[in-house]
């Protein structure tokens, strides 16, 4: 009976704190690259990982601000495209820093826009932010009439780019979000709302959680986020195109799940989303490492995405 | 029982309405294509509408459980790859092997939420990422060879009989042959309340893997469809039909949280889809605005449904 106990209480405590789960699984598949792939021991490749799950965690990161409250916001692969594009098209016509505004605002329209459908027209947020994902990249099509530009702008160049005392920018950029979100998810007011909201939207709207004012900020925040992270990539790549943010649709989605975030909403760490995206990015760069063909690479990582779901990230019976 | 005939009004409304919007869009049509109305013309637009159709009605399945499939594209398109493929062992030969890999799936992502206790979006979507590396893995180019007699037979009338037309009906029917069995009910009973269909005797999980592998055997179709109206198989044709098909069901009514909903209605609002789609083409627009007109089809056809419930309800 003694030992029973603390044993139970230390399983519950496991599975409470899935985010632990994350980092968890990430060091030991670190651990296995480092020991049975090569190239994955170097300085080098720690950069190289660190810089390029930037651009995942950024987003994820909006993510988890809008599945903590179950939302989802399946338009960040056209926000992505979205803010790369106009910045790439009017900083051809006006300069750098106005292409950046003109990005990033009206990424932040469309998150806006979301929060509109979700809120006003009652619309699910699957089906809201599928759609309005939809308008974007057909206006896009339409506004770069199929072509999009390419663009050298020195500040996004270097963000992408460029290391502080050996560390990718990309990645301070990244840790600067995350400890913003921790802040606003973990300590402020709007934090404890969105719990509520992702818990119980009746009984928080019961008990004056401000519903509107908490959406705005979520799918706000989300497709703010996703627009930075679309020039963070205009950097890194000198160039727009209009498919560039489709790998991160799912990936971002997944990222918050293998992080320990419920995709039911209401239970999970930002920190967790963190480990998520590294993970991921890590198992993407272990099957490219394997130069396996594209349509192996996918299914593999659809496959250990589906596997590590099962793992540690099914919901309780109810 | 107030409640029922409340329930049977609102579902005959939602088929009644779409059939005046597609009255109302064929007037339309006809007015920039005088020759809709002839075996030839109908023939076309069947071919054309069958996938969307077929996909609607798998969507529906699935959603009438409760569930949702973000992986229908990536079926599609793996069906169509499969079929393509295959064709030159045999038209039938074909058919059978992508109907079976299409039921599969579903019967895979069905156990995933059935037994896994993983919601139906998040098994669905990292199943799209899997699905869609098969169908790379099947068909690396687009390609394959479908038979040109039976491509032309599809496309053109066979003996003047539009066969894409013949297998929606025969669809169709073998869906309210279902729907009158024990599965049928229990489909609606496990959509509506899980709880209670379960205390009832219903085995919901074994009704929830049914609907997905159903929902596959209907896109498996969609997706033959496709490769014999376009010749040959692509791996990438397949991702707007996930939206679309969400669209057609919401448009007919049948409801995200499960078992309220008509398949006829869904084949009726995929028409509408198709039909606006054209529309567009004919009105010298650029194709690129028709993402644009679907997004914004898909936001109002469900804002207008939430709005006219609501009244309705209270």
């Amino acid at each position: 009976m003694m030992t029973a106990l603390p044993r139970t209480a230390g399983l519950r405590a496991l599975r409470d704190h899935r985010a632990a789960w994350a980092f968890g699984v990430l060091l030991v598949t670190w651990a296995a690259a480092i020991l049975f792939a090569n190239g994955f021991d170097s300085v080098s490749s720690v950069r190289y990982l660190t810089q390029t799950a930037s651009f995942l965690g950024i987003i994820a990161i909006g993510q988890t601000l809008v599945v903590m409250m179950s939302g989802i916001d399946l338009s960040v692969s056209s926000v992505v495209a979205l803010s790369a594009v106009v910045c790439a098209q009017v900083s051809a016509g006006h300069g750098g820093a106005a292409g950046i505004l003109v990005g990033l605002a009206v990424s932040l329209l469309v998150g806006l826009v979301n929060a509109v459908g979700v809120l006003w027209l009652r619309v699910p947020p699957m089906v809201m932010t599928l759609a309005t994902g939809t308008i974007v990249a057909g206006s896009l099509l339409v506004y770069t009439n199929g072509s999009p530009k390419s663009a050298k702008i020195g500040l996004l160049d270097s963000l992408a780019n460029d290391r502080v005392a050996g560390i990718p920018l990309a990645f301070v950029l990244w840790l600067a979000i995350t400890a913003v979100a921790v802040w606003l998810l973990h300590a402020s007011r709007v934090g404890r709302y969105v719990f509520a909201l992702g818990t119980s939207q009746e009984a928080s709207r019961a008990s004056g959680v401000p519903l509107g004012v908490t959406t705005f900020i979520a799918y706000g925040a989300c497709a703010l986020l996703a627009g930075v992270a679309g020039l963070v990539l205009l950097g890194f790549t000198a160039t727009s195109s209009l498919t560039m943010g489709n790998p991160y649709q799912l990936l971002s989605i997944a990222s918050v799940v293998l992080g320990g975030t419920s995709i039911l909403g209401g239970r999970g760490h930002v920190l967790g989303t963190v480990a998520g995206a590294l993970l991921l990015t890590l198992l993407t760069a272990l099957l490219t490492a394997w130069n396996l063909s594209e349509g192996v690479r996918q299914m593999t990582l659809g496959l250990l995405i589906i596997a590590l779901l099962l793992a540690y990230a099914r919901e309780r019976r109810t | 029982m107030p409640d029922a005939l409340a329930g049977r009004l609102r579902g005959n409304l939602d088929v009644v309405g779409l059939g005046a919007l597609i009255v109302v869009l064929l007037a339309a049509y006809s007015h920039y294509d005088s020759t809709l109305f002839t075996p030839a013309s109908i023939t076309i637009l069947s071919a054309q509408f069958l996938p969307l159709i077929l996909a609607a009605m798998g969507q529906s399945a699935v959603m009438l459980t409760g569930g949702i499939d973000l992986s229908l594209g990536s079926v599609l398109a793996l069906a169509m790859a499969v079929f393509a493929v295959t064709a030159d062992h045999g038209v039938p030969l074909a058919a059978v092997c992508a109907l079976a890999v299409a039921a599969a799936t579903g019967a895979v992502n069905g156990t995933l939420v059935a037994f896994a206790g993983l919601p139906p979006i998040i098994v669905t979507l990292a199943a799209s990422f899997l699905w869609g590396g098969v169908t790379l893995i099947v068909l690396p180019q687009p390609g394959g060879s479908v038979p040109s007699g039976l491509v032309k037979a599809y496309n053109d009338g066979w003996n003047g009989v539009a066969l894409p037309l013949v297998v929606v009906v025969a669809v169709l029917v073998v869906w309210k042959l279902v729907k009158t069995t024990r599965f049928g009910l229990s489909l609606y009973a496990v959509g509506g309340n899980e709880h209670g269909a379960y205390a009832s005797g219903v085995k919901t999980r074994t009704v929830k893997i049914s609907a997905y592998a159903l929902a596959g055997v209907f896109v498996g179709l969609a997706g033959i469809g496709l490769a014999v109206q376009t010749g040959s198989g692509d791996a990438t044709i397949g991702a707007p039909y996930t939206l679309n098909s969400i669209a057609a069901s919401v448009l007919a009514g049948v409801s995200f949280f499960g078992g309220v909903g008509q398949m006829r209605a869904a084949v009726l609002a995929a028409l509408v889809i198709g039909l606006l789609t054209n529309l567009l083409l004919f009105t010298g627009l650029s194709p690129f605005y028709q993402l644009i007109l679907q997004g914004v089809v898909l936001i109002v056809a469900i804002t207008v449904k939430t709005f006219a419930t609501r009244e309705r309800t209270e």
